[in-house]
């Protein structure tokens, strides 16, 4: 899961990064809005945690310019005004969700994997295909029964392969959607990867090479 | 206040009515004195001269000085109530439009401060006194919403660093690779950022302190003051490569020493803080006539004019950039405004064509207290 966090404040954006990228996720961090423009321009986020009183651009109009692009992307606003107001102003401007600050970290983890659920189409909270689940929230992927040992990169792409099951996903795609910015840019990452989730998963075989296309779960 | 009883807000037409119809009867007795007093001299004396005033009248009997003051006196009872019914109707028709203002008013009160009695130019007693309400309620919401804008970015610039040490210590403590390297940068960095906390804490208290007035008006040398903050600056200055150049010349004032203190601190920390590395600050101390005058200038980024005004409103920073975010809470030229009111001192400010600013204070010589000064 990609996600974009967009606050001023360095401290605050840093952690919520390291916190966020240890649940597994992909995470770019930008300290003002024009930043943060440029990164949705090219990037296709799944969530943009986004805070509203920021240098640059402001959030309320980064928020408004998302929605009037329809862009697929969800938009967790996070800030310091609280009122029912600000709230109200917020999820009128487009936001899909508003958490005030100070909030608990385990809060916007799950308002995050909430929102990314809310992708079109929407997606259960446990993700499965044959003998395969996927439970995104509790971090655990099974096959028959026996818990899986994935790293963090291994899990993310078992998510976006199950999140898209019979279609096939291009390495790039995979690229873009798991890894982040600080990461190595080459297509080579997800063949690696990918090869040790095939281990991991074990026999039978269950994930698919299209040969220049990319890769494939479950049924056609 | 929230059970309104119609009795008492009724009394004073009551009042007036009753006033209005002792008026009225007063008048009626009046006027039956003048008319019955003669009229009882001229019964005394015509019996003793002759019995022909009752051929004069004409009417046989005729209309005794008994019968007409028989009829006066039901007349004046009749007149009790018309005269009360009277007054009522003009009292209420009087008191209609300070009815109005009070139910506009209250309903002003009530939230809607935005809300006008609108009752046009001043023209008697009562639309003067609207135009006097309208005037308060305009000041009232201009303060009002002064205090509603500066709550709100006191809390956003409170609840964001509270913010960050919040997610910063849950994610710490929530790594399972911890080692005591990375608890000890993390406890690092909250302890930063308690200091952070601390100073935005100082600075509002300053602001709230100095907003308050004078307490203590003491004597004291601005040289003296400037030199102790200039001791505690100039190494914050000398890393940022900024030459502090001085010319204190002695010179007194009256005021409190702290709120000076913090007032010149502010002056140069601000002229520090928004310059060019290798950049100057330039404090002067002079007397000049009667008065005292700090003078700081700073060379720095080209300010427009029309924003001076906005730099010392609170939380007003001019384009805000996230490296002047940690050091600076847009408190430091409001904290300068409010101490210089408070001290009654005249604030100057210019935006130097170079870049930069110059800020003088002229405070009033302590023999001359000039509590009629005003600001630009």
């Amino acid at each position: 899961m990609r996600v974009l966090v967009v606050e001023d404040f360095e401290v605050l954006a840093r952690s919520i990064g390291t916190g966020l990228r240890r649940e597994g996720m992909a995470v770019d961090v930008v300290l003002d809005g024009t930043d943060a423009l440029d990164r949705l321009a090219v990037t296709r986020y799944e969530v943009v945690i986004l805070d509203r009183d920021l240098p640059g651009v402001h959030g309320d109009e980064i928020c408004r310019r998302l929605a009037n692009d329809r862009c697929d992307v969800r938009v967790l606003m996070l800030t310091a005004a609280d009122t029912i107001e600000d709230r109200v102003k917020g999820l009128g401007l487009g936001a899909d969700d508003y958490l005030p600050k100070p909030f608990a970290f385990a809060e916007l983890v799950a308002r995050v994997r909430a929102l990314a659920r809310r992708a079109t189409p929407p997606l259960p909270p446990t993700l499965s295909c044959g003998d395969i689940t996927l439970d995104p929230a509790r971090r655990a992927a099974f096959r028959a029964g026996r818990r899986l040992e994935l790293s963090p990169k291994e899990f993310a792409l078992l998510e976006c392969l199950l999140g898209s099951p019979g279609l096939v996903l291009p390495a790039e795609e995979l690229l873009e959607r798991v890894w982040d910015e600080a990461a190595d840019p080459f297509t080579s990452a997800v063949k690696h990867t990918m090869h040790r989730l095939r281990a991991k998963l074990g026999d039978p075989p269950v994930i698919e090479t299209i040969r220049e296309g990319g890769y494939r779960i479950g049924p056609l | 206040m929230t059970n309104p009883q119609p009795l008492p807000r009724r009394s004073l037409q009551a009042r007036l009515a009753l006033s209005y119809a002792a008026g009225i009867y007063g008048a009626g007795i009046v006027v039956l004195a003048i008319v019955t007093v003669p009229l009882a001299g001229i019964q005394s004396t015509t019996p003793a001269h002759s019995s022909a005033p009752a051929t004069v009248t004409g009417t046989g009997d005729g209309i005794g000085p008994h019968q007409l003051l028989v009829g006066s006196a039901i007349a004046l009872a009749i007149l009790i109530p018309i005269a009360l019914a009277a007054g009522w109707f003009v009292a209420g028709r009087f008191l209609r439009p300070v009815r109005a203002i009070t139910a506009t008013a209250t309903a002003i009160s009530a939230g809607n401060l935005h809300q006008r009695l609108n009752l046009g130019e001043p023209a008697d007693e009562l639309t003067e006194l609207g135009y006097i309400l309208d005037d308060l309620f305009a000041r009232l919401e201009a303060s009002f919403d002064a205090h509603r804008h500066f709550v709100a970015n006191a809390s956003h610039e409170l609840r964001t660093p509270l913010a960050g040490l919040r997610t910063l210590l849950e994610v710490a403590l929530a790594d399972p690779d911890a080692d005591a390297d990375t608890l000890r940068s993390a406890c690092q960095e909250a302890l930063a950022l308690g200091e952070h906390q601390e100073r935005l804490i100082q600075a509002l208290l300053a602001l709230a302190t100095s907003e308050r007035g004078l307490t203590r008006r003491d004597t004291l040398d601005l040289a003296q003051v400037a030199t102790g903050v200039l001791a505690s600056r100039r190494d914050q200055a000398t890393r940022r490569g900024i030459v502090l150049t001085e010319h204190l010349a002695p010179v007194v004032t009256a005021g409190d020493p702290r709120l000076i203190e913090s007032l010149i601190t502010n002056l140069i920390d601000n002229a520090i803080r928004h310059n060019y590395p290798d950049g100057h600050v330039e404090i002067t101390t002079q007397a000049s006539g009667t008065e005292a005058t700090l003078t700081v200038i700073n060379s720095g980024p080209v300010i427009p004019d029309n924003q001076i005004q906005r730099l010392f409103q609170p939380f007003q920073k001019l384009a805000p950039d996230r490296h002047s975010r940690r050091d600076g809470y847009g408190l430091g030229l409001a904290i300068v405004n409010a101490v210089a009111q408070a001290h009654h001192a005249t604030l100057t400010t210019s935006a130097r064509l170079e870049g930069g600013l110059a800020i003088t204070v002229r405070f009033a010589h302590p023999s001359h207290p000039n509590p009629h000064s005003h600001r630009p």
